[in-house]
């Protein structure tokens, strides 16, 4: 429905090389967390990065549009809910918000771990969901 | 030898930012700015170098990426006037 902008082979091209890296970069960025810079903030962050580049080089059409906005609010809302999913399943098993060795594993170590991951993961995905929202509220054609 | 390598590269990142105050045209300006992105780049790897803290190649690239998609998106915005996609 849209025309597409006016492409250029230069900037197609490297984005085109570019997003699968920084896709799997944001993840090795989630993952790593907890042993280098990074996290789930600068994770989610390139993440969302990587799909406005696609957004800004490549354009939408109507559907794709509608697609991001709605992958936008789901993951914002995902996120938010793993956060706190995990956060009140320590309450039910007996320990305070967020206390991991409360959670249902074996070995308080891994639960932990476990625990520390999942958290990573809920605030990555809460955090690319709202960028991309943020992201199509500004510069989308839709007017809702 | 990595001190001195990173005392280079501030010393041309501050000449780009004699460039990027001056203009005179907007684009002397976005030319600018995307080159300081690239020194910083190189001087967060020469920092990791000194410090001897490899983690910082990865703030590195970090930079990178998100340094790559401004300047596309300011170029965008030049040529339309408007960020609507």
């Amino acid at each position: 429905m849209k025309v597409r902008p006016s492409s250029n082979p230069v900037t197609e091209t490297v984005s085109a090389l570019l997003i699968p890296f920084m896709q799997l970069y944001a993840l090795y960025l989630v993952a790593h967390g907890d042993l280098g810079p990074g996290g789930g903030f600068q994770g989610g962050a390139i993440f969302a990065a990587s799909l406005i580049l696609r957004a800004i080089v490549f354009g939408l059409d109507a559907e794709e549009e509608r697609r991001y906005e709605s992958l936008g609010g789901s993951l914002a809302a995902a996120g938010v809910l793993l956060y706190g999913g995990i956060g009140l399943l320590c309450m039910a098993r007996g320990g305070s918000f967020l206390e991991y060795p409360a959670l249902p594993f074996a070995d308080p170590k891994t639960a932990y771990h476990l625990g520390i991951y999942g958290i990573e993961t809920g605030v990555g995905l809460a955090v690319a969901g709202a960028m991309l929202l943020l992201f199509m509220k500004i510069a989308g054609s839709r007017d809702d | 030898m990595f001190e001195a390598a990173a005392l280079a590269v501030i010393l041309a990142a501050a000449l780009t930012l004699v460039r990027a105050l001056k203009g005179p045209g907007v684009y002397d300006r976005i030319l600018a700015v995307n080159v300081m992105g690239t020194k910083t780049v190189a001087l967060l790897a020469l920092i990791g170098f000194v410090y001897e803290r490899p983690h910082f190649l990865d703030i590195a690239i970090t930079y990178a990426l998100i340094n790559f998609i401004a300047t596309i998106a300011f170029l965008r915005y030049r040529e339309r006037g408007d960020l609507r996609i």
